[in-house]
Formats: structure tokens, C-alpha cells, sequence
């Protein structure tokens, strides 16, 4: 075997298990063509089954520093057993970052391609989707745009996951939105509210591509859980005399309890009228239904944000209450990491399973029909002006 | 504890806007008659497991089985796990699942004609519905034999356990399973006794064939790409095949089949279900009765075969012994509960015409048969030759252009079409272009069970079949069937026979090369 025909054997031995490849930035493509190539020719002796290479996304991931790039391909890894994609991680190294697999290439940036498995039952494997990795020092930023415009598989829709708030945000706007057909974000690794500022202009320069929030997603069982308490027996009635609400988070879930406070919020009509600081160091939004209502008018409905601690997933979230008439309460209470408790007037308190999703669950949902949710928009705009409003100084006792 | 207001049940819920992509059906409860049978055991409760995996039904439901067979909560519980551990799509079972969801399935033991046994059936109901805060959402669930769909409903009516849909009120919702009756007159009896229920909104007559994910991708295929449904007619279309093909024989069932035969079994529900999906003109909407409408035109223009062409477009047959998978198989008169002189057929072929604009002179061939070499399920379109051969003139033939829509197994889409040989020479080869759902999207579509509880629970009746369908296919098919039987009656019986393992009688050959076409190899 010639010394060429042996880097190849081997480059396809790797493919074959999934590992990774290096190879020149310029070649990237015709690697994976003659990879794939072999691949379909060898299939039935290798794999035991035909090989379909399969994409319905291409999905671009930015990303800084080894650590994050180790867990974005966790990430993509499990993303691909639920929605073949062309995974394309673009990685800007630290310093002291050690780029094992750089080749000298164009702009210090180096490559690395991979083929991602899915396996039947039986251990078929039945479809192979590929995962390609550019990584260079900083600034090599510059030269992303291009590769990715280069990559991008044509005639596949292209996503943004945006989840690295260290990488430089201009590569997103300026590079990547303009050829991207949905952008993914995550209000849930946001640490402050403030930074729901930052999200909220990104969802704006993104418009009109849909934007799907990982943390938007996170709260989709609770919020069908509390929903779902307003379905016939109960109906809507008691959602239009609702009088105060709280939501129970856990310190870095203020993010997702404002979502939440807005989703109500938008849905029932609350105008917002003030914000206040309570003494627990959580908020109270004060809300009027009436369209014409001023500024100082009395609140007929009060939100509170209330920090607390329990047993949570990744949303923080750990309890929704809906007082009605000032007494009534209709109430999702997590108990437990998948359990919670949901409480209304009309029967007695229940348990019942309160699904959790990882974030690739999440992910492959984004890529979905919920990824196209346009309530998602309205919350989080609702969520802004919430924010906006300056809290009180005067502290108030819950 | 508060009672209900009368204003708050007609109050809508606003807090469900934006969740509808979710399609989570509202709570509910349902009710399985013939519950330890097969169908349960194999295709529903592992159905409903299925669903509870993939967080697809409401958190508030129960499962209650009903039948003769006299069986504790915990047996039946027992005999569903076991189905569902064999059958369920989503397997192994989740022990921690599985326990959450088995307490909510229940049994009750009574007969189907027993007034005082749907009383008790009734007050269990009830009281499941009490307990875990149903809010008395039913569907009913007809898994028995046909025998008995019409007791069970007269005794729903008797106990008042179905009433019919009022605003505000819980939906009560019946699935009937098939056969809808074995001719015509007996479909219109079955309407009649059920319609003294219930209305027509409330009936689910369900064809599992319309809960496969490509015959739903059917109408996405035709109706929402731009570039297929202008060549959908008798300009392009040269005719089209539709093939249902099994590998087994009747198995256990002989009693059963010796009555049915293919064409009840196979052709009168599914075969002609996917025709009228294949062939109707686009509706006005993807709503049940949009869709209903547009099938219920097709199966109306569907030409009656006239008596002088009748050998020509119908062929049957039963198959002989023969091989299948390597195994030596028995010939149909052989089979168990199955009669020496048996006359009823095992294979059917049939040539027809729909009388409408669009289709005017294009055939559609159908055939079904048992222990055939492969099992199938497919829908064939063949377009006519390019008008001006270019390309053929040395005597080589240049095969058509056809579109095979699978149906079944590996579920998917191939178009065909001649593409150059590489090298000098002007050769031509056929080439497909072809679309799995396996490969392409990298999951297995859901079993047809599951979409089709989905969809009664959510009360989308577009996946199933309307009464007036159901008269409209009897009403061709048992013309045949009339036939058929007064040539038996003559003592003359055009009956066929193949080899098991087979793709059917010669005759059926015939039929498509006195047409100059031959049957495509699925
Ligand atoms: N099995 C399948 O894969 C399949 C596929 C498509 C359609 N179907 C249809 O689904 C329905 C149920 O199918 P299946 O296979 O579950 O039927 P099955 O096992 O023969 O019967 C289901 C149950 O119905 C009860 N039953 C009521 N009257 C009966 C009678 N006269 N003879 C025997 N049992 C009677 C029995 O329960 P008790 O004795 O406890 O009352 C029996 O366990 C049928 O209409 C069938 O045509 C079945």
C-alpha cells in the first residue's frame, strides 16, 4: 500500500468509528466527499448496513477556549442522534489553549472533520451525519464567515446556536445572521436580567428569522402543566380575576421567572404599570387590566419574583402561583428534579411528572416547529419593558 | 372543595395559545371494549405507552379495559406490560414510566349486551374520574369483532355514557374498528344503528393504513411542492399501480378470512383509501371534512367494471403451496379453519377507471395478495414516455419515469428517471432518486396507532374514514362481490391459483400486457 493510500485507509478507519480527523481547511470538503465516498462503497462489510448520509440543518456553532469546545461537541454529538445535522463549531482559542490538531493553515486556523452515528435498536447503524471543527487563535474570527459560507450544505437551512456570550458578537450579526434561516439562544445562560438587553437587540437585528430560546423551551412543561389547569372543568374564567401571582426561583432563575411573569402577562393583558424591590431581595411588578389605566393607578394584579431554593432543572424555576379573588390558588409546585404538585380549588392537590430536557433535547426541539414559536418574541419584548421599568426604592413587605 | 360555575365552562383558555404545536390532547379517559384481545395488547396499549413516552398525552389519563373475560387490574396491567415490552415502539420499557403509567389503567369485567354491566361501567368510569381529576373527556375504544360493534354502542346509548356534542360539555368520541360491515347493506345497517347514537362528529372509523406517516406525507407531497401536482393527471400520468402485498398467509385466522377474502380484507378499506388520497383534487383545506369531501368525489367517480369487461379487470386467486423465506408453506384449502373447496380469494387484481376530468382514460391497477414474496405497500405513478425520443432510436428502450411512494416497510419516497452513462457513448441508464424517512430525518416514523389515538383525542377526524366513504367503497366493491357469488352459484368460478411466493396468477400478468404494461417488481 502506497504511504497515501495508507493515510487513507486510516483517515477511514476513524471516520468510520466517529473519531476525529485533521485535515487542511482548503480540503474540507473534498475530504469528506471521498470519506463518504468509501464509506457507501464499504458500507455493507463495514457498518452492516448501507450508510445514508443525512443533513436537514446546518448548524453553526461559535465558541471560545477548550473547555467550551469539549462540551459543544458533547453537545453536537447527542443533537445528531435526534436531527441529522452538518454540525460546523467554529472555535476561537485562549490563550494557553494547547490546538493539538493545528495544521499550519491559512490565518493559524486549523481543522478537523468527524461523522456523527445514529444506531437502530439492533446496533444498525443507520444514519451518518458529519461535524466539522475550525479552530484558531484570536482573530481568526475574521476568516469564519467565509468558511462557513463555503461550508454550508445548499438547499439545507442554516441555524445559529449562540451560546457563547464570550465570542465576539459582531461574528454573529455581520458574518453569520445574514446567511442563517434561525437563530438559537439561551436566556438560561444569561446570569442577569440585563443581559436579556443584549438578547433582546440580537432578536431584533435577527428579525424576521426566527428566534428559538433554549430557556423558552426549559419552561414548556411547566408551562403546560399550568395550562393545563385551566382546561374544561375549570376553563379561562379564573385567569381573567386573577389577583396576584408568584414565582418561585431559584437565584439564577430570575431570567425565567420574568419569562414566565410575561407570559402571563401577554396573554392575559396586563399593562405594566411599576416595579418594587421586596424585602427578600425578589421584585414586585405591579399590572392594571385597563387599557387607559395612568401610571399611578392602583394595581389589580401584583407578580412577584421570589428567590428561594429547592430541588430544580436548568430553568430555576420551582414554583408558579395564582392566587384568584385574593384567595383561590392555582398552583405548579416542582417537588422533585421531574416531579411537581399542581394544586386547584375544584380537587385535591395531585403529583405528577414535571419533564426536564437536556439541552440537546432542547436543541433538536429549537430546530423544530417550537423553534418557530412567535409567542417567544412577544415575551421576551413583553420581559424588556419589565425591566425597563426602574424598581422603587421603597421596600415592600410580601 | 368549589363547585363549577356555569360561566367558567365557556370561558376558552387563553393560557393555551402558542401551545397548540405541542397537540397535547385535553384530559382525558379511554375506554377499550375487548380488551384482552390481540389488538390491545399488540397495537393500543403499546400505542398509548408510546405516546406517555414522548410526553405526547396529558398527564391526567386513564386506560379502561373492558370485556367478558374476567380479569383483576393488576393481571390485565400485567398482560399489557408484557404487550408492550414485545410490541412498543419506545422499548425497553421504562420501568419508572411504565409504573406511573399502569396506575392509571383499569379493567371491568361485564358483556357487551348487558344493560346492567354498562351501569356498573358507568359508575366505575366515574369514579376514575373523580379520583384523578378528569374533567369526563371519553373516547371509547370498539377492539372487539365486528359482531359486537353494534351491541356495544346500543348499550353506550342505553347508559347514556355518549351523548351527543354540546358547547361547553366533555367530548365523548367512539373508535370503530374495521370491518365496517361486509358489503354494502350491512355498512348502511352499521351507519344507521350507530348514527341512533351518536353523530357522525363523534365516530371514528379507523383504517390504519391512513395513520402511516407516508400516506399523510402523500398530501404534503402533492399539495405543498409546487413542481409535482401540474404533471398529477391524464397529460403525464400514463397510469398508476397501487400494490398491498403480504408475505404471510391467514395464519390463525382462517375463519376469519374465509368470509373476507382479499378484497374485503384489503382492497374495500385500505387499497382504495390510498387511491383516493393518490387521486382526489386538492381540498380546501387540511380539515377532516375538506379532505373527506375531496376522497368521498373519488370513490363516487370510481366507473363501475361493466359486466362485458369484468374478466378483464378483475382477477382472483388463492395461493398454492410454495416456498416464502426459505420455508415450504402450505396452499391456502390447506390451512387450518379453511375449507378443501374454499373458493375465496387470497389475491386480487383489479383494473379501474375514475370517471372525472383529471383521470379521464388513465388506469389505475390494484392488486393484493398473501403469501406474495415480499411484504409491500406501495403507490406507483407512471408517466408517459418524453414525446419525441431523442434518445431510443436504436431500438433500445428507454424506461418511464416512475414515482413509487412506499408505504410500507422503509417508508419513503423514489423518483426514476434515465440519466447518461458516463463515457462516450450515448447510453442511457435508469437512475432513482430516493427519499427514506429512516435516513433522511434519522428517527422511525411513529407506529400508525399512536397518530391515530392522537388524533381522536385532539378530535381531528381527517385521518379517519367518513360513513359516506365507507358506503361509497362498498358500494363498488360489492358489485364484485355479487358477482363473484353468482358465479358460484352458476358453478363456474373464475378462480386463479399461484405458488406461494409469488407475485400472483398469471392471469394478473395478462390483465396489464393485453394494455402493453407489466407489473412493476416493489
Ligand atoms: N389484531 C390486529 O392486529 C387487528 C388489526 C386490524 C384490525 N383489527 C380489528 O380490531 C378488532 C379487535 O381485534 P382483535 O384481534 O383484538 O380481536 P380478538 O382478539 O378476536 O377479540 C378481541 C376481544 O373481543 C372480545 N369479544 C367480543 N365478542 C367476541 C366474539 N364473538 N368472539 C371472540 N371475542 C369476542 C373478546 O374479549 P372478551 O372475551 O374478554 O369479551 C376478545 O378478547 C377486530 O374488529 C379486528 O378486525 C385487528
Amino acid at each position: 500500500m502506497s504511504r497515501d493510500a495508507e493515510r487513507e485507509h486510516a483517515n477511514f478507519e476513524r471516520f468510520a468509528r466517529g473519531e476525529t480527523i485533521p485535515v487542511e481547511v482548503g480540503e474540507i470538503e473534498r475530504e469528506l466527499g471521498a470519506l463518504w465516498k468509501r464509506a457507501s462503497s464499504a458500507g455493507d462489510t463495514h457498518a452492516g448496513a448501507a450508510v445514508s448520509r443525512a443533513a436537514l440543518w446546518n448548524l453553526v456553532i461559535p465558541t471560545r477556549g477548550a473547555g467550551a469546545l469539549a462540551k459543544t461537541k458533547a453537545l453536537v454529538d447527542e443533537i445528531a442522534q435526534g436531527v441529522p445535522v452538518r454540525a460546523i463549531t467554529l472555535c476561537l482559542d485562549d490563550p494557553g489553549d494547547v490546538n493539538a490538531g493545528a495544521l499550519a493553515g491559512g490565518g493559524g486556523l486549523s481543522a478537523t472533520i468527524e461523522s456523527n452515528v445514529v444506531s437502530q435498536p439492533g446496533g444498525a447503524r443507520v444514519v451518518y451525519s458529519e461535524e466539522i471543527t475550525l479552530r484558531g487563535p484570536a482573530g481568526a474570527e475574521t476568516h469564519f464567515g467565509a468558511l462557513v459560507r463555503a461550508l454550508q450544505i445548499p438547499g439545507v437551512p442554516t441555524a445559529a446556536l449562540w451560546m457563547d456570550a464570550a465570542m465576539p458578537v459582531a461574528l454573529l450579526t455581520r458574518e453569520l445572521l445574514p446567511v442563517t434561516d434561525r437563530l438559537i439562544v439561551d436566556t438560561g445562560s444569561c446570569v442577569r436580567p440585563p443581559h436579556l438587553y443584549d438578547l433582546q437587540r440580537l432578536a431584533a437585528q435577527a428579525h424576521p428569522l426566527p428566534v428559538a430560546d433554549l430557556g423558552w423551551l426549559r419552561l414548556g412543561s411547566l408551562r403546560l402543566l399550568f395550562a393545563g389547569l385551566f382546561d374544561p372543568p375549570v376553563g379561562g374564567a379564573p385567569l381573567r380575576r386573577a389577583t396576584r401571582l408568584s414565582v418561585r426561583h431559584r437565584p439564577r432563575g430570575d431570567l425565567s421567572a420574568l419569562l414566565l411573569v410575561s407570559w402571563l402577562g401577554q396573554m392575559l393583558g396586563w399593562r405594566p404599570l411599576r416595579s418594587v424591590q421586596t424585602s427578600d431581595g425578589g421584585l414586585r411588578f405591579d399590572f392594571t387590566r385597563d387599557d387607559g389605566a395612568r401610571g399611578d393607578a392602583e394595581p389589580e394584579v401584583q407578580a412577584y419574583l421570589v428567590p428561594a431554593e429547592g430541588a430544580c432543572d436548568a430553568s430555576g424555576v420551582l414554583a408558579i402561583e395564582l392566587a384568584v379573588d385574593g384567595r383561590d390558588d392555582y398552583v405548579v409546585c416542582r417537588t422533585a428534579m421531574d416531579q411537581a404538585s399542581v394544586q386547584l380549588p375544584i380537587a385535591p392537590a395531585k403529583a405528577v411528572k414535571l419533564d426536564s430536557y437536556s439541552d440537546a433535547e432542547l436543541c433538536v426541539a429549537a430546530l423544530g416547529p417550537r423553534g418557530r414559536d412567535p409567542l417567544f418574541a412577544k415575551c421576551l419584548a413583553y420581559a424588556g419593558g419589565l425591566w425597563a421599568l426602574e424598581p422603587q426604592t421603597t421596600v415592600s413587605q410580601r | 372543595m368549589k363547585t363549577l360555575s356555569e360561566e367558567s365552562l365557556l370561558l376558552p383558555n387563553p393560557l393555551r395559545e402558542g401551545l397548540v404545536e405541542e397537540r397535547i390532547p385535553e384530559p382525558a379517559a379511554m375506554v377499550i371494549f375487548g380488551a384482552s384481545g390481540d389488538l390491545a395488547r399488540r397495537k393500543l396499549l403499546p400505542a398509548l405507552y408510546s405516546l406517555t413516552r414522548d410526553r405526547l398525552l396529558p398527564a391526567r389519563f386513564a386506560v379502561l379495559g373492558f370485556g367478558r373475560a374476567t380479569l383483576t387490574d393488576d393481571a390485565f396491567r400485567e398482560e399489557m406490560r408484557r404487550g408492550c415490552e414485545e410490541f412498543a415502539r419506545r422499548r425497553p420499557v421504562d420501568p419508572a414510566l411504565w409504573a406511573a403509567f399502569a396506575r392509571n389503567v383499569f379493567y371491568q369485567q361485564g358483556a357487551y349486551d348487558d344493560p346492567a354491566a354498562f351501569l356498573r361501567l358507568k359508575v366505575r368510569l366515574e369514579e376514575i374520574e373523580h379520583t384523578l381529576g378528569l374533567p369526563g373527556n371519553r373516547v371509547f375504544y370498539l377492539s372487539t369483532p365486528p359482531s359486537a360493534f353494534a351491541p356495544v354502542i346500543r348499550s353506550l346509548g342505553h347508559a347514556n355514557l355518549a351523548p351527543k356534542p354540546a358547547p361547553g360539555q366533555p367530548f365523548s368520541r367512539v373508535i370503530i374498528e374495521k370491518p365496517f360491515g361486509i358489503d354494502l347493506q350491512t355498512a348502511r345497517a352499521l351507519n344507521t344503528e350507530v348514527h341512533d347514537i351518536l353523530a357522525e362528529q363523534q365516530i371514528y372509523r379507523i383504517d390504519h393504513y391512513l395513520g402511516k406517516e407516508t400516506v399523510q406525507n402523500l398530501l404534503v407531497f402533492r399539495f405543498a411542492n409546487g413542481i409535482f401536482e401540474p404533471l398529477w393527471n391524464n397529460h403525464f400520468v400514463d397510469h398508476v399501480q397501487i400494490t398491498g402485498s403480504e408475505t404471510v398467509g391467514v395464519e390463525a385466522r382462517g375463519g376469519y378470512f374465509e368470509q373476507a377474502g382479499s378484497l374485503r380484507d384489503m382492497v374495500q378499506n385500505h387499497l382504495l383509501q390510498v387511491l383516493s388520497l393518490a387521486a382526489m383534487e386538492p381540498p380546501v383545506a387540511f380539515e377532516a371534512d375538506a379532505v373527506r369531501d375531496e376522497k368521498l368525489k373519488v370513490l363516487k367517480a370510481l366507473r363501475f367494471i361493466p359486466e362485458s369487461d369484468f374478466e378483464h379487470q378483475v382477477v382472483r386467486a388463492q395461493y398454492a403451496a410454495g416456498s416464502i423465506g426459505g420455508q415450504t408453506v402450505p396452499g391456502y384449502r390447506s390451512e387450518p379453519d379453511v375449507s378443501p373447496r374454499s373458493t375465496t380469494e387470497t389475491f386480487v387484481a383489479l383494473k379501474l377507471f375514475i370517471d372525472s376530468w383529471r383521470w379521464a382514460g388513465v388506469p389505475f391497477y390494484l392488486r393484493s395478495g398473501k403469501r406474495m414474496p415480499k411484504r409491500v405497500t406501495e403507490i406507483a405513478i407512471q408517466f408517459k414516455e418524453a414525446p419525441h425520443l431523442l434518445f431510443g432510436k436504436r431500438g433500445e428502450t428507454i424506461r418511464p419515469n416512475v414515482l413509487s411512494i412506499r408505504i410500507q416497510p422503509d417508508e419513503g419516497i423514489a423518483l426514476n428517471f434515465g440519466s447518461k452513462l458516463p463515457g462516450p457513448a450515448m447510453e442511457i441508464a435508469p437512475v432513482s432518486m430516493e427519499f427514506r424517512y429512516g435516513s433522511s430525518f434519522g428517527v422511525e416514523p411513529p407506529e400508525a396507532y399512536e397518530r391515530l389515538l392522537l388524533d381522536c383525542l385532539l378530535g381531528d377526524g381527517t385521518l379517519f374514514t367518513r360513513g359516506d366513504e365507507v358506503e361509497a367503497s362498498w358500494s363498488w366493491v360489492s358489485r364484485i362481490h355479487q358477482r363473484w357469488a353468482a358465479e358460484v352459484a352458476a358453478g363456474r368460478t373464475t378462480l386463479d391459483s399461484y405458488p406461494a411466493g409469488s407475485w400472483g396468477p398469471e392471469a394478473a400478468d395478462r390483465m396489464l400486457a393485453a394494455d402493453g404494461r407489466a407489473w412493476r417488481l416493489p
